[in-house]
C-alpha cells in the first residue's frame, strides 16, 4: 500500500466515522438524558458522568403505563399492514402485469393529500359508523398511510420476475388466480417483507391520525408521550425514556431487517 | 365456465378493492373540504355554514401571513431537499467502496428516518435548548459563540432544515447507493482507458447515470418535505414570530385555534394544489430525463 | 359527600352506606373496610331491590376529558369512591393542552355526545364553545341543591366563566400574575422586594449578569403564550386590550406596558427568551439563573420542589409590582368544568361535576396544590395547607385588586393574542419604532371586534 493510498483511506475513514457520529448523535443524547433526574437533565455540569437513575423507565411503565400504549400501537400497524398486504398485493400484481400505471398514480394521491385534510371528515365518518376509539377506524386510516408504500413497492418487484413463470403455471393448467396465490406469492417473500416493514414503521410512527381517531383505550404510543408534556412541567426525563422505548421496536426492525427496509426504499425508487 | 369469468376479469377484481378502499378514504374528506372552503362556519352546532362564495379564498390571497407561510414551505422545501440531495450523494459515494462495518453504517444509517417524528422532534428541542442544549455545548466545545437556534426568528427555520436533513438525507443516500449499484461498469473502463480522473468521471458518467434515481429519490422526498408536521408541531409550533409557520401549520392554526374552518378549508385547497403542481412538474422533468437518456 | 346522603339515600339504607363513606373518607384506611362494606353494599340491594335506588346512577357511565394537569392527578384517586357511591362508571382521559383543544373541536364539531364532562379554558375558548352551542348552560342545576352553595365561589371567577349571562362552566383552578424572585440574590445586594415596575427594573438590571450566567429576569415570551403574562403590565398601567367596542392595543399605556415587558426580556433575559413558554421559563428560573420571573402563581411548585428545582428553598413571592394605576394582576379562573350540550345524561354529568367543585373535594385538590374558586375554603386554614404561608399572603393580596380577565374578551381568541404577541415580540427583536406596529396590531383587533358584533 502506497503513501497516497493509505493517506485516502485514513480520509475516507475519518469522514466516514464523522458522518456516522453527527447522525447517531441525538439518539445517543437521547439514550443519555432517559437515564438522567431532571435536575441533572437542567443542569450543565453533569454531562457524560453522572448517577444514572432508573426512575424514568419505572415511571414509564408504572405511572403511564405504558404497556399498554406499546400494545395498542402494535395492534394498529400489524392490523393496518395486514389488510394494506391484503389489498396491496393483488393490485400491485395486476397494475405490473396489466400495465394499469394510471391506477397507480390515484393511490399516489393519497399521499399527496395534506394529513389535516381528513381529520375533521375522517372523525364525522368514523363517528357515525360508532368507530371512534377502536382498532378498526385507527387500523383504516392507517391503511392509507401503508398502502401506497405496499402497492409501488410491489410494482417494481412484481415487474422484475420474469413473464416466463407464469406461462409455465398457464400451460400447466393453473388459473391466472391459481398462478398469482401458488406461485407468484411464494416467490415474493423478499418484496413482501421489504414493502410491510416499511408500512409497519409509518404505521408505528403516525400521530395526525391517532390523535384524532383513538382515544384512552387504543391511544397508540406517539400520542401517549405528550403525556409528558402537562400544564405544569415538562418531564423531559420520562419524555426521553418514552421516546427511547418507542424507538426501540423500530431499532431492532431496522438491525434485524436492513437488508430488507434499504432494498425497499431503493426499488420504490430506481424502478419506480 | 366460472373460473373463466374470474380469469378474464383478474385485473379488475384485483385491483378494485384497493382502488374502491383509498377512493372511499380520500373522496369524502376532499369533497367535503372543498365544499366547507366556500362556507364561513366557526364550526358551530347554533349557527349553521354561511355561504361566501370565494370570499376566503380572496382574503387568504391578501393575507400577508398566507404568503408569509408559502415562502416558508417553500424555502424549507427547497433548502431541505437540495441539502439533502448533495448530502445524500456525497454520502452514498462515500460508501460505495467496501469495508468492513458497512452493514452496521447502513443500519444507524436508518435509523433517523425509521425513528418517530413527533418523538425526534422533542429529542431535537432538549438538544437545541440554548443553556441546557447539546448544540450550544458543541459549539462553545470548538470555542464558537452559542446560537439561539429555534429560538431565534432569524435561525429557526434553518434549525428545523437540519432536523430534516439529519433525519432524510439517509434516505436519499440510500436510494442513491442502490442506484449506484445497478450503474454498469463498462463506461468507467472505457475512461480509464481515455484517463480521465475522478471527478471526471463522476461529472460525465456517474451523474448522468443517476439523474433519473435522483430524480424519483427527489420527488418522493418533495412531497414529504412539503406536507412537513409532525417535527414542527413538536419544536416550535410555527414561532417564534411566525418564522416557521409552513402552510400546513397555518391550516393547523386556521381550524384549530381560530376555529375558522371554511378559511382552513380554503387554504388546505390551495396547499393540496400546490403539492400536486410540483409533483406533475417532477413527473414530467422525470419523463423528458428517460426520453433523453433511453 | 353529605348532600348524597341527603337526596338520594334510601332510609334502611343510611346506616350500610354511612359505613361505607367512613371507610371511604378515612384516606387510606384500609383496603379491608372498604371491601367489605362494598359487599355488604350489594347485598343490602338485593334485598332492598324495591327500595327507592341508593346508587341513583346503576349503571350508568359518563367520560370525562381533563388537561394533563395537577387537578386531573388530584382529582382522579378519589374517582373510585365517587363511583361507589353513586353507581356510576367515569371514563376519564387525558391530553396536553393543545391537543386537548384539538380533540374537543373534532368531537363538538361533529355533534359527538362524548365526553360528557370536559376541562376547559372559560378565557380561551369558553365563549367560543358557548356560542358554538357546544356546552349546556349549568344556571338550571347551580342553584338545585343549597348545600352546593354557588355562592360560595369567587365572583370573578365565576364572572370568567359566564357568557351571555349564562353559567358556561364551573371554575376549578383560579390564577392570580404575581413575582417570583431570589430571595439569596435580594439579600446580599442589598435589595428590598420591588413594590413598583420601576422598582423591578432597577433590581433586574442591578442584578443581571451574563457573564456569570445570571439574567436579571425572565417570562414567556412565545408569540402566543406572554399575552396573558403582559396582560398585569397593561393593566397596572392603567389600560386594557380593549376599551369598550375599541382595541386598545396601541394606546400610549399600551405601548409603555408592552415595551417594559419586551425590553427586560430583550436586554436582560436569558437567552432564546422568544421561544419560551412557561415551562421554559420557569425551567431556567428553577436553574437558579435568573432572578426575578414574572407568572401565575398556581405553578409555584416547580420552583419550590427539590427534586426539579436547584434553589428550592430560595424562592421569594410578592405581588405583582405597582404601575402608574397601582398593582392589577389578572385574577381568572384558567380552568373550568363544563358539561357537553349533547351529553346523554345531563344528571350524571351533573351529578359528576357537582360533586368535583363541591366544598369538599375543593378542599381535597386545594389542599394539592390547586388553587381553587371557593372562599370557604381560602378561609379555612385547613384550605392553604397546600401552599407555601408566605405565597398565601401574595394571593390573598392579589385578589383584591385583580382583573377578571388576562387576554381580550373576544370570541376569536386565538388570533386576538397573536395580534397582541405581534407587538411585544416585535419589541423583543429589536423593532425600535413600535407605534406603528401597534396601530397595525391595533387594527388588526379591531376588525375581529367588529366581525364578532355583527354575528
Amino acid at each position: 500500500m502506497n503513501k497516497h493510498k493509505k493517506a485516502a483511506n485514513l480520509i475516507f475513514g475519518g469522514l466516514t466515522i464523522m458522518v456516522l457520529l453527527l447522525f447517531a448523535f441525538p439518539f445517543f443524547w437521547m439514550l443519555l438524558a432517559s437515564f438522567k433526574t431532571q435536575g441533572q437533565i437542567m443542569s450543565t455540569d453533569q454531562l457524560f458522568i453522572f448517577k444514572p437513575t432508573m426512575d424514568n423507565y419505572t415511571d414509564v411503565f408504572k405511572e403511564y403505563d405504558f404497556l399498554k400504549y406499546i400494545f395498542n400501537s402494535f395492534v394498529v400497524a400489524l392490523g393496518s399492514t395486514l389488510f394494506a398486504l391484503l389489498l396491496g398485493l393483488p393490485a400491485a400484481y395486476a397494475i405490473a402485469r396489466h400495465n394499469l400505471q394510471k391506477l397507480g398514480l390515484v393511490i399516489l394521491v393519497a399521499r399527496i393529500i395534506p394529513g389535516i385534510t381528513f381529520l375533521i371528515p375522517w372523525f364525522i365518518l368514523f363517528s357515525k359508523l360508532e368507530l371512534i376509539d377502536t382498532f378498526p377506524s385507527l387500523i383504516l386510516s392507517h391503511m392509507l398511510v401503508g398502502l401506497p408504500f405496499i402497492i409501488w413497492i410491489m410494482i417494481s418487484f412484481f415487474e422484475a420476475l420474469p413473464t416466463e413463470i407464469e406461462e409455465s403455471g398457464l400451460i400447466d393448467g393453473c388459473t391466472r388466480h391459481q398462478v398469482f396465490m401458488r406461485i407468484i406469492l411464494p416467490i415474493s417473500g423478499p418484496g413482501i417483507i421489504t414493502s410491510s416493514l416499511l408500512s409497519f414503521i409509518f404505521s408505528w410512527n403516525n400521530f395526525m391520525f391517532s390523535i384524532i381517531l383513538a382515544g384512552d383505550q387504543t391511544k397508540p404510543l406517539p400520542v401517549a408521550v405528550f403525556n409528558f408534556m402537562s400544564y405544569s412541567e415538562i418531564n423531559w426525563g420520562g419524555l426521553m425514556a418514552a421516546a427511547c422505548i418507542i424507538t426501540l421496536p423500530v431499532l431492532i426492525i431496522a438491525l434485524l431487517a436492513q437488508r430488507y427496509v434499504v432494498s425497499g426504499l431503493a426499488a420504490g425508487a430506481v424502478k419506480g | 365456465m366460472q373460473y373463466n369469468w374470474f380469469d378474464r376479469n383478474l385485473k379488475w377484481i384485483y385491483t378494485m378493492p384497493a382502488v374502491i378502499f383509498v377512493l372511499v378514504m380520500m373522496v369524502f374528506p376532499i369533497l367535503y373540504t372543498v365544499r366547507i372552503s366556500f362556507f364561513e362556519w366557526s364550526m358551530s352546532a347554533i349557527t349553521p355554514p354561511k355561504w361566501v362564495g370565494l370570499d376566503n379564498y380572496m382574503t387568504l390571497l391578501k393575507d400577508t401571513r398566507f404568503w408569509g407561510a408559502v415562502r416558508s414551505t417553500m424555502f424549507f422545501t427547497v433548502a431541505a431537499l437540495a441539502v439533502e440531495v448533495v448530502l445524500g450523494v456525497a454520502i452514498a459515494l462515500l460508501l460505495t467502496r467496501d469495508f468492513r462495518g458497512k452493514n452496521v453504517m447502513k443500519t444507524i444509517f436508518l435509523l433517523p428516518m425509521v425513528s418517530t417524528p413527533v418523538a425526534m422532534g422533542l429529542v431535537w428541542q432538549l438538544i437545541y435548548e440554548p443553556t441546557i442544549g447539546a448544540a450550544n455545548m458543541l459549539l462553545k466545545a470548538v470555542g464558537l459563540k452559542p446560537q439561539l437556534w429555534l429560538a431565534s426568528p432569524d435561525q429557526a427555520i434553518s434549525s428545523l432544515i437540519i432536523v430534516d436533513v439529519w433525519q432524510w438525507t439517509p434516505m436519499i443516500a440510500l436510494i442513491v447507493m442502490a442506484g449506484l449499484a445497478t450503474i454498469p461498469t463498462d463506461p468507467y473502463e472505457a475512461a480509464d482507458v481515455d484517463g480521465a480522473g475522478r471527478w471526471r468521471k463522476f461529472i460525465s458518467i456517474t451523474l448522468p447515470l443517476l439523474k433519473p434515481t435522483i430524480m424519483v429519490a427527489a420527488m418522493l422526498r418533495l412531497i414529504d418535505v412539503l406536507k412537513t408536521f409532525d417535527i414542527i408541531y413538536a419544536t416550535t409550533q410555527g414561532g417564534p414570530n411566525l418564522a416557521t409557520e409552513t402552510l400546513n401549520i397555518y391550516g393547523y392554526v386556521l381550524g384549530f385555534q381560530y376555529f375558522k374552518l371554511g378559511m382552513a378549508s380554503s387554504l388546505l385547497v390551495l396547499f393540496f394544489a400546490l403539492v400536486m403542481g410540483l409533483t406533475i412538474v417532477m413527473i414530467w422533468m422525470r419523463k423528458r430525463m428517460e426520453g433523453r437518456y433511453e | 359527600m353529605k348532600m348524597f346522603r341527603k337526596r338520594w339515600l334510601g332510609q334502611g339504607l343510611s346506616i350500610v352506606l354511612a359505613a361505607t363513606m367512613l371507610a371511604a373518607c378515612s384516606n387510606g384506611g384500609g383496603q379491608t373496610s372498604n371491601t367489605a362494606a362494598g359487599k355488604e353494599n350489594t347485598q343490602t340491594d338485593k334485598v332492598n331491590n324495591a327500595a327507592p335506588a341508593a346508587k341513583p346512577f346503576e349503571g350508568k357511565s359518563i367520560t370525562l376529558v381533563t388537561a394533563n394537569h395537577p387537578w386531573g392527578d388530584a382529582i382522579k384517586p378519589f374517582i373510585p369512591e365517587f363511583e361507589a357511591e353513586t353507581g356510576m362508571k367515569v371514563k376519564v382521559e387525558s391530553y396536553f393542552e393543545d391537543q386537548l383543544t384539538q380533540k374537543l373541536t373534532v368531537q363538538f364539531t361533529t355533534g359527538s355526545n362524548t365526553p360528557d364532562v370536559f376541562m376547559y379554558r372559560p378565557l380561551q375558548e369558553g365563549k367560543l364553545f358557548f356560542k358554538n352551542g357546544w356546552v349546556h348552560p349549568l344556571d338550571e342545576y347551580v342553584n338545585k341543591d343549597p348545600e352546593y352553595d354557588f355562592a360560595d365561589l369567587s365572583k370573578s371567577a365565576v364572572g370568567s366563566a359566564t357568557v351571555d349571562g349564562k353559567v358556561a362552566g364551573i371554575p376549578i383552578i383560579t390564577e392570580q400574575e404575581i413575582l417570583y424572585y431570589r430571595k439569596d440574590l435580594l439579600e446580599a445586594a442589598g435589595i428590598a422586594v420591588p413594590k413598583t415596575i420601576d422598582e423591578l427594573v432597577a433590581a433586574v438590571k442591578q442584578l443581571h449578569d451574563p457573564a456569570k450566567e445570571m439574567y436579571g429576569f425572565v417570562a414567556r415570551g412565545q408569540r402566543s403564550p406572554l399575552v396573558t403574562q403582559v396582560s398585569s403590565f397593561l393593566f397596572s398601567e392603567g389600560g386594557d386590550f380593549t376599551n369598550g367596542d375599541k382595541a386598545a392595543i396601541n394606546t400610549p399605556e399600551a405601548i409603555k406596558a408592552f415595551t417594559t415587558y419586551g425590553t427586560l426580556l430583550k436586554d436582560y433575559g436569558p437567552p432564546g427568551v422568544l421561544n419560551m413558554s412557561w415551562p421554559q421559563a420557569i425551567g431556567i428560573f428553577a436553574q437558579g439563573k435568573v432572578a426575578f420571573y414574572t407568572d401565575a402563581n398556581s405553578i409555584y411548585k416547580n420552583a419550590t420542589d427539590p427534586s426539579k428545582s436547584q434553589i428550592a428553598d430560595k424562592i421569594g413571592f410578592a405581588p405583582f409590582p405597582a404601575g402608574s394605576a397601582g398593582s392589577k394582576p389578572y385574577n381568572i379562573t384558567s380552568w373550568g368544568l363544563a358539561m357537553n350540550a349533547n351529553a346523554v345524561n345531563k344528571e350524571a354529568a351533573w351529578a359528576f361535576i357537582e360533586w368535583a367543585t363541591g366544598k369538599e373535594m375543593v378542599l381535597k385538590t386545594q389542599q394539592a396544590g390547586n388553587p381553587g374558586a371557593r372562599s370557604s375554603v381560602w378561609d379555612n386554614p385547613e384550605g392553604t395547607t397546600g401552599f407555601p404561608a408566605e405565597l398565601v399572603d401574595v394571593i390573598k393580596e392579589s385578589v383584591k385588586g385583580g382583573v377578571d380577565h388576562d387576554r381580550p374578551t373576544v370570541i376569536s381568541v386565538g388570533e386576538a393574542r397573536d395580534a397582541v404577541g405581534e407587538i411585544v415580540q416585535q419589541i423583543m427583536t429589536g423593532e425600535k419604532n413600535i407605534q406603528p406596529v401597534a396601530d397595525k396590531a391595533n387594527e388588526a383587533l379591531q376588525v375581529i371586534i367588529d366581525n364578532e358584533k355583527t354575528k
